[in-house]
């Protein structure tokens, strides 16, 4: 039977953990909203996040030995201070961006590092405090409280708040209305253990909880006025599944950004007339269009050529709706838009087009990567015509490629000319790739002439700036050694990185050295069963990014079901703890058992996503993913029991897995996927869980 | 209400200062919609690169003018405003100059990295031999750190880390003069770093009746620009902002040289044309554009060209909007309401600001269909219409 407080206790942890998940998502958002939202960026926020988070457990146990000495006031207070501090997190983010670097500037990524280590380390170091400091409160009371029985309440909380914020919240509410409205459940949670019958003056307690409400709740009515806006008036403002949308208004241009960088904005003649009429003057006629997203004013464009059917495939309605709204794409009678991720939709439909344009952004995350692959191009190559064209442009440069850029380009080229058998590239400020059965031409000029359609950039400027010698220096370039690009093996993300640092004239080594001298010392200091546990929460993560990529991969970005597949690795968690902490034999041989698992299922994911392919349907990765965690979640209290339940073990344990957790993300992210590809990241995993087993197997002295 | 005790001020205190520390809604209140010009770094200014120079000069070194020695072993730069001080094997703020053993040297020397012909009007130069061709040369270097560089590949990298031709000057004007090109010009990324490749290209190319073109951002000193004036023939000089803070924030350079590189030209009577690249939220300002233009019609008079550019998103500056076209009209018409007779507008096809007008008769004389002409009523360099003579060369 619980008591009073162990109760009150228990409600806070699920409050911290539904609050700390959705400021996680909504910090996360905000910093792809306000830096370069690459890969890198992605992995380097989780990994300061989660490390922050295990250095604030383990400061618990110091403090809470020592100078701060468990209490349920103290927790109640830190849990008060800990919703207030959401709002705060989530402005200071916002607000010091454009006060420390230049208003309109992009940063590089120590910059980046710094400022969400920074930004985010106050809140993350107290959430990661207040999980063990939880447990030791309730512990003054019931010495023996099972560590294992937090961490289940912690992941509750967790399933909670991220299910909450991925299919509600995002929908209904802006960051700050989310902000205010997990906090108050957070602040609400707290208050029992603060009443006055504690010893709390009531006036400190309500001046307290009128302080929380006030900072909940009025950046709520000022949220508009502390958006980023780099030109002009807002006029247009939506959160969207896929970022932060918003438009604004200045002279005579509207100008669209997706999370803080300019995609489309009212002129844009040179674009829009390069990205349609080099394809489409390439044949007689194009009956049959497919447009994968849009620049401005392509439609326009298009239309010259009169094809009887144009369909646009854009991800996110909220931004084809933007677009539309705002005239930068031209309502157009034949034209269909679909709103499906690209991929998926040429998986499934069985039309036939004579044009392929894509006007994606460029391949720097994932889920761009995909459309710049073998099995992509062979993809749209099967669904072109025998006459069909397939264009696409990547960023180009004024006068000299770095080679981080000419690595970029040829990887990209010899990816396409793997797929088809013409392949021609056009210069300029964006390079267009042009990819067909039958030979294709440069002299788009003479093409547009004979077709009659009349244009402005291309007929005055195309053969200034689209030189013969130009057109043999984009040729002679392309390195023929330069990587394929593939699903699996995505070799041209470490090129994106390379051109990314090379922007910046940074190198990682130096972030690469720091952070294995850190890891090389925490594993030197960690015991035999923390150890298991990093491996563990290494290996969760790790999987679960692996999941996440290959799903995009066969089966394409679809929201709701990546958003089903994150919950699904927090959720099995649960089961496999209480499942763990309900076992009669907590044995090295049953530690044992469970590493093999990790080991055998990681092994049948490789091999299963490498042979099936887009056989695979979506639930089998829900399937996995909830089986995966189960596994991980069952190891947690095992260990607990093996290797000792007291404060110190239990804070050294939430900690490992956090720690696990962050260097899962960062290596599979950054280093993992894009050098060894799918086969090797599960061959790192396979090989980090064998030493754990290896370790386990010499453990000597326990049950 | 219990009375506080000192333990408890202390800790109050400490929260409360931690609270501020951290991050302010306080101070957010103050930051909604920061003032660029008093957010971010100041001053982008580049440094000096200690022991960054190679041990010993390469093949494409050259003993560098203007500059001289201090101490014994350190040299001081004396090419630009920078006025880099070098110990031995330190590199200067351009990349390209290096001190080794006591010597200045410049690394770019027969070594562009990029080479292309280009249309003249590209540069942009619209009243120098129009419809003509230019052999464009660039090696790596500049002296400024533009957050928008069209070409920082070049502009910000090592001479020793790009990859380059070897053009010796005479090799230049032999190619330029087998493309059929009518002048060299000195481009893409700061052509004063590499000043002794350009002064003796330059020289040669004179011998072959090759223009000269340098296109720059005009941070010279007086001293390198006057051996420069006797071999150039036309320039396009950017005036990148009317505001010194400007300068130091977004281009890392100063404005006062830069005006005083526009009058040393105009009393050398060059041709030159000012480019001002219209950034929104930086240089976008009508006050400013309006100084700008009562400076050029005091100090270089009313027929220098001036062009308005139209941003777009480039290198590090890439939140930022492009221009919008009102806006460059708009200033187009400040400029020619000040006195100035000849303004464009650039990067913008199809833009009336293209065009040349009589600033006599007002009549269209050069109709500028990009790279090509529409209509040509100058005769002999004059208004086909009025006689009015036009400034410019018109070969």
């Amino acid at each position: 039977m619980r008591t009073k407080n162990e109760r009150a206790i228990i409600r806070i942890i699920l409050a911290t953990g539904v609050a700390s998940v959705a400021t996680q998502l909504l910090t996360i958002r905000e910093f792809l909203a306000l830096f370069a939202g690459n890969e890198f960026v992605i992995a380097v926020i989780f990994f300061n996040w989660l490390i922050i988070g295990g250095a604030g457990t383990l400061l618990a146990y110091r403090a809470a030995d020592s100078f701060f000495r468990p209490s349920p006031i103290r927790l109640g207070w830190l849990s008060l201070l800990a919703a207030a501090m959401q709002p705060v997190n989530l402005l200071t983010i916002r607000l010091l961006r454009n006060v420390v670097f230049i208003p309109g500037s992009e940063t590089g990524f120590y910059q980046t590092f710094v400022y969400t280590l920074l930004t985010t380390a106050p809140y993350s170091l107290l959430i990661g405090f207040l999980l063990p400091f939880s447990l030791f409160v309730i512990r003054r009371e019931s010495p023996a409280y099972p560590g294992t029985t937090i961490y289940i309440m912690d992941n509750i909380g967790d399933v909670a708040g991220g299910a909450l914020f991925s299919f509600v919240l995002l929908f209904i509410a802006t960051p700050m209305q989310s902000i205010a409205f997990s906090g108050l459940i957070l602040m609400v949670a707290a208050i029992p253990l603060l009443m006055p019958n504690r010893g709390v003056s009531v006036y400190l307690l309500t001046a307290a909880i009128l302080a929380a409400t006030t900072i909940l709740t009025v950046p709520v009515f000022i949220e508009i006025r502390t958006l980023e806006v780099t030109g002009g008036n807002l006029v247009w403002y939506r959160e969207a599944r896929t970022g932060r949308i918003q438009v604004t208004h200045q002279a005579d241009q509207y100008t669209l950004y997706l999370d803080g960088s300019p995609i489309a904005s009212s002129y844009n003649l040179r674009q829009a007339e390069a990205a349609a009429h080099y394809p489409l003057c390439q044949r007689a006629h194009s009956e049959r269009v497919l447009i994968i997203s849009a620049v401005t004013g392509i439609m326009n464009e298009i239309k010259k050529h009169q094809p009887r059917e144009i369909d646009y495939v854009e991800l996110s309605p909220e931004l084809a709706e933007t677009m539309l709204r705002f005239n930068l794409i031209q309502k157009n009678d034949r034209m269909s838009v679909i709103h499906d991720d690209a991929r998926a939709f040429l998986s499934r439909t069985k039309k036939r087009y004579d044009t392929v344009i894509m006007c994606l952004p460029e391949p720097d995350t994932y889920q761009l990567n995909r459309f710049y692959t073998q099995s992509f191009f062979s993809l749209v190559r099967k669904r072109l015509t025998e006459n069909g064209v397939f264009s696409f442009m990547l960023m180009g440069f004024d006068n000299y490629p770095t080679e981080a850029d000419r690595q970029k380009l040829s990887s990209v080229h010899n990816t396409a000319a793997a797929c088809f058998p013409n392949i021609t590239m056009i210069p300029g400020e964006d390079i267009f790739f042009l990819c067909g059965e039958k030979p294709l031409t440069t002299d788009i000029p003479t093409r547009l002439e004979q077709k009659g359609i009349k244009t402005a950039f291309i007929k005055d400027y195309f053969a200034g700036d689209v030189t013969h010698d130009r057109l043999a220096y984009l040729e002679n370039m392309i390195d023929p050694d330069a990587p394929i690009n593939k699903d699996i093996r995505p070799r041209l993300m470490r090129l994106m990185f390379a051109r990314w640092f090379a922007l910046f004239d940074t190198s990682p080594a130096f972030f690469y050295a720091a952070g294995g001298l850190i890891l090389l010392g925490y594993l030197l200091f960690a015991s035999r069963g923390e150890f298991i546990l990093f491996s563990t929460g290494f290996a969760n993560m790790a999987t679960e990014i692996l999941t996440i990529f290959a799903f995009q991969i066969f089966i394409g970005y679809i929201y709701y079901q990546i958003g089903l597949i994150v919950t699904v690795f927090l959720a099995g968690l649960l089961p496999g703890a209480w499942t763990g902490g309900h076992v009669r034999y907590h044995s090295r041989r049953t530690l044992m058992l469970l590493d093999g698992a990790i080991i055998m299922l990681t092994g049948f994911f490789a091999v299963a996503v490498i042979t099936a392919e887009t056989r695979l349907p979506a639930v089998f990765f829900l399937a996995y993913g909830f089986i995966f965690s189960f596994v991980c979640g069952f190891q947690f209290p095992v260990i607990l029991h093996l290797f000792g339940d007291k404060n110190r073990q239990t804070s050294g344990a939430f900690t490992a897995d956090l720690v696990g957790a962050a260097f899962g993300a960062l290596l599979t992210s950054i280093l993992l996927i894009p050098y060894a590809g799918l086969a090797g990241t599960a061959m790192a995993i396979i090989g980090l869980k064998t030493i754990s087993l290896i370790l386990i197997g010499v453990i000597h002295g326990t049950h | 209400m219990a009375p506080i005790d000192r333990r408890k001020f202390l800790k109050a205190g400490a929260a409360g200062v931690m609270l501020l520390c951290y991050g302010p809604p306080a101070a957010g209140f103050s930051l909604l919609g920061p003032k660029r010009a008093t957010s971010g770094r100041d001053d982008i200014s580049g440094q000096v690169f200690t022991g960054d120079a190679p041990e010993k000069p390469w093949k494409w070194s050259r003993e560098a003018k203007h500059y001289e020695i201090f101490r014994g072993e350190q040299t001081v730069c004396g090419l630009c405003p920078n006025v880099c001080r070098l110990s031995p094997g330190d590199r200067g703020v351009c990349r390209s100059r290096v001190n080794i053993g006591g010597v200045m040297y410049t690394l770019s020397y027969g070594n562009p990295c990029a080479v292309h012909i280009d249309p003249i009007e590209k540069k942009p130069l619209l009243h120098f031999k129009p419809l003509s061709r230019a052999f464009s040369i660039a090696a790596a270097g500049c002296n400024f750190r533009c957050l928008n560089c069209q070409n920082w590949q070049i502009s910000q990298a090592r001479p020793e880390d790009v990859r380059h031709y070897e053009l010796f000057p005479e090799d230049v004007v032999r190619a330029a003069e087998q493309s059929g090109s009518a002048s060299i010009a000195y481009t893409y990324s700061e052509a004063t770093t590499f000043f002794e490749y350009m002064i003796d290209t330059a020289t040669i190319a004179h011998t072959k009746n090759l223009s000269n073109l340098w296109i720059s951002n005009g941070f010279i000193n007086p001293g390198p620009l006057a051996d420069l004036c006797r071999v150039i023939d036309a320039a396009n000089v950017n005036l990148k902002a009317y505001d010194d803070a400007i300068y130091k924030k977004l281009n890392g350079g100063r404005l006062q040289p830069v005006l005083d590189t526009f009058c040393t030209l105009h009393r050398q009577k060059i041709h030159f044309e000012i480019t001002n690249l219209v950034v929104p939220g930086y240089t976008d300002d009508e006050k400013m554009v309006k100084k700008m233009c009562a400076w050029i019609v005091e100090a270089l008079g009313l027929d220098h060209p001036l062009h308005f550019s139209r941003f777009s998103p480039q290198y590090k500056l890439k939140r930022l909007p492009p221009t919008p076209v009102a806006t460059l009209s708009r200033f187009r018409q400040i400029a020619m309401a000040a006195g100035i007779r000849y303004v464009y507008v650039g990067n913008v096809p199809g833009h009336d600001g293209a065009n040349t007008y009589c600033h006599n008769c007002k009549k269209l004389l050069i109709e500028r269909n990009g790279y090509t002409f529409g209509a040509f009523n100058l005769k002999d360099g004059k208004c086909r219409f009025c006689g009015t003579p036009i400034p410019g060369v018109w070969v």
